[in-house]
């Protein structure tokens, strides 16, 4: 039954559609757009790539990913066909990250993707870098999330209690897609960093364990500030090896703060490299004072003469491990700390250009 | 005629049904291959495993090795090495969601590469232990489980779990070559 251009569309047969979808246990719990041939060419003509083209198997899990699967799911996920793209680099840069590419997707911790876009794609697709970036409530932003987690499931067949095995897993997982606040960073953008020439559109990606919020109002003091996030940063339950990593999406008005003070991103790197840890007597207290030759942290019998003298452990190695991004709106002096699942590759990925022929259509 | 709505699972990468390697008679003289995942305890517990073998089925040692990425499976490397040096293969412990099912992907590939072998994991991660065995083309593959957790165990009690799979490690290793349902 074909509809009368303009009229609107046949409700109970999208629903049968979307119950269909439902029923082949391709959804992550919420509705999926069916995908019909139509569609995910439109999809394909976004990219210059072959659609058969492996975009990254598991061998472990016996699947493969191609450019068509992808783009299946990420109409699935309520994309626009002219965020696949998007898609595409946001997939090859969880590539780059090493959990992603092993067992990250299987893991207990069920960590969650963080894509953070940067140049002018934000604009021309409309992903949001401002008020309420975190989300929910813009399409870009949550279905490209959302599309890498179909992906996943359905390209890997990496399902929820069966071939992952979160224990918990965390709330936004699929949903943590940023545009970095560029306009508003007083720091050169993420893919500058990996880098990228300025004015470059690309993602980075990592995976995410939590976002934490550090809400400080209260200071115009940039050590102070700094003292405050270190407190979050620096919380005994996060730690599980001797090192850890943990990014900062600064909130504008703390960037800007800091930057003000003489700041640069390599100096809030350092200053956190250098003063985040715990002494040893916090970490006696919660059983993670020990290290071991595989570097995981264990419950040593340190005695209370051992643990007394105040020896501070440093938990960044370095200022690798303190990915730093600008993002949100500049109506308070809030930022969220991002604890890495892993360590950031490091490296963004321009997102291609649309192929001239299919722009022009 | 309406569209088809399309389907999003990913490519099947070509995997043959696996073949259960031939077991021998006996452990007697034999070498046993032990691939710990460096999991906490994996050492001990597979230790102990291969020092209940020597001592009571008369196996001449243990090679002990170690996986550099615990969640990814074994090294082409490692498997030819066990497959060179060593009669059986045990591996373990997999007490996380990338390990265990690792774990029984190296199972898999050792009875391919024609070494027996037992996989040991956590009885909290069976449903991904299973679905690695049917991607792994190895539907049904038997494994053996230990009470999660594992990882806080102290030596008295690992010895003890030990002692209480041996019987059935035994079994596994020179038991029928069949796939079938998991321990």
């Amino acid at each position: 039954m074909s509809s009368e251009p303009g009229a609107a569309p046949d409700p109970d047969e999208a629903q049968r559609a979307i119950e269909y979808c439902y029923a082949r246990g391709w959804s992550d719990g919420l509705p999926l757009v069916p995908v019909s041939q139509p569609l995910l060419d439109e999809f394909l003509a976004q990219t210059g790539r072959d659609p058969d083209e492996v975009i990254g198997g598991l061998p472990h899990v016996g699947r493969e990913v191609t450019v068509a699967i992808a783009a299946i799911n990420a109409a699935m996920a309520g994309c626009r066909p002219e965020y696949f793209p998007v898609v595409l680099a946001a997939w090859d840069a969880l590539r780059k990250d090493r959990a992603a590419s092993g067992g990250g997707w299987q893991s207990t911790s069920g960590p969650a993707p963080l894509i953070v876009v940067n140049g002018p794609v934000r604009t021309e697709l409309g992903i949001n870098a401002t008020g309420g970036v975190f989300g929910p409530g813009f399409r870009a932003n949550a279905t490209i999330a959302r599309a890498i987690g179909l992906i996943v499931r359905n390209g890997l067949g990496i399902e929820p209690q069966v071939l992952e095995q979160a224990t918990q897993g965390l709330p936004g997982r699929w949903s943590i897609c940023i545009g970095e606040n560029e306009e508003q960073s007083p720091w050169p953008p993420m893919a500058v960093d990996a880098g990228l020439p300025a004015g470059t559109s690309a993602v980075s990606a990592m995976l995410l364990r939590t976002a934490e919020f550090v809400d400080n109002r209260h200071t115009n003091d940039p050590e102070q500030l700094l003292w405050d996030f270190a407190d979050t940063i620096s919380r005994s339950g996060a730690l599980i090896f001797r090192d850890t990593s943990v990014g900062i999406v600064f909130g504008p008005e703390h960037a800007q703060l800091l930057a003000g003070a003489g700041f640069s991103k390599a100096d809030v790197q350092a200053w956190f490299v250098e003063h985040c840890g715990r002494t040893a007597a916090d970490l006696h207290r919660a059983g993670k004072d020990g290290v071991n030759e595989k570097t995981v942290r264990y419950a040593a019998q340190s005695t209370a003469a051992e643990t007394a003298d105040g020896q501070f452990h440093r938990i960044l190695p370095s200022a690798a491990a303190v990915p730093i991004a600008v993002a949100g709106a500049r109506n308070a002096a809030m930022s969220m700390v991002v604890r890495v699942f892993g360590l950031w590759s490091g490296q963004s990925v321009a997102i291609a250009e649309v192929p001239v022929q299919e722009a022009a259509r | 005629m309406p569209n088809a709505i399309l389907d999003p699972t990913g490519r099947t990468s070509h995997r043959a049904p696996a073949v259960l390697a031939k077991r021998p008679a006996d452990l007697s003289g034999a070498v046993i291959g032990l691939l710990e995942n460096t999991k906490k305890n994996a050492v001990e517990f597979l230790g102990e495993l291969g020092r209940l073998l020597v001592e009571r089925h008369n196996a001449a040692g243990t090679v002990l090795r170690t996986k550099t990425n615990f969640a990814l499976p074994v090294s082409d490397e490692l498997r030819d090495e066990f497959a060179r040096d060593c009669a059986v293969v045990i591996t373990g412990v997999g007490d996380c969601g990338s390990c265990s099912a690792s774990a029984v992907a190296d199972g898999v590939t050792f009875e391919r590469a024609g070494v027996p072998a037992v996989v040991i994991c956590s009885d909290a991660f069976r449903t991904t232990a299973d679905a690695m065995a049917q991607r792994q083309g190895a539907a049904g593959y038997r494994y053996l489980t230990t009470p999660h957790p594992v990882a806080p165990l102290a030596p008295d009690q690992i010895r003890q779990r030990a002692e209480q799979l041996l019987p059935q490690v035994v079994e596994i290793l020179i038991g029928q070559s069949t796939v079938e349902g998991s321990a």
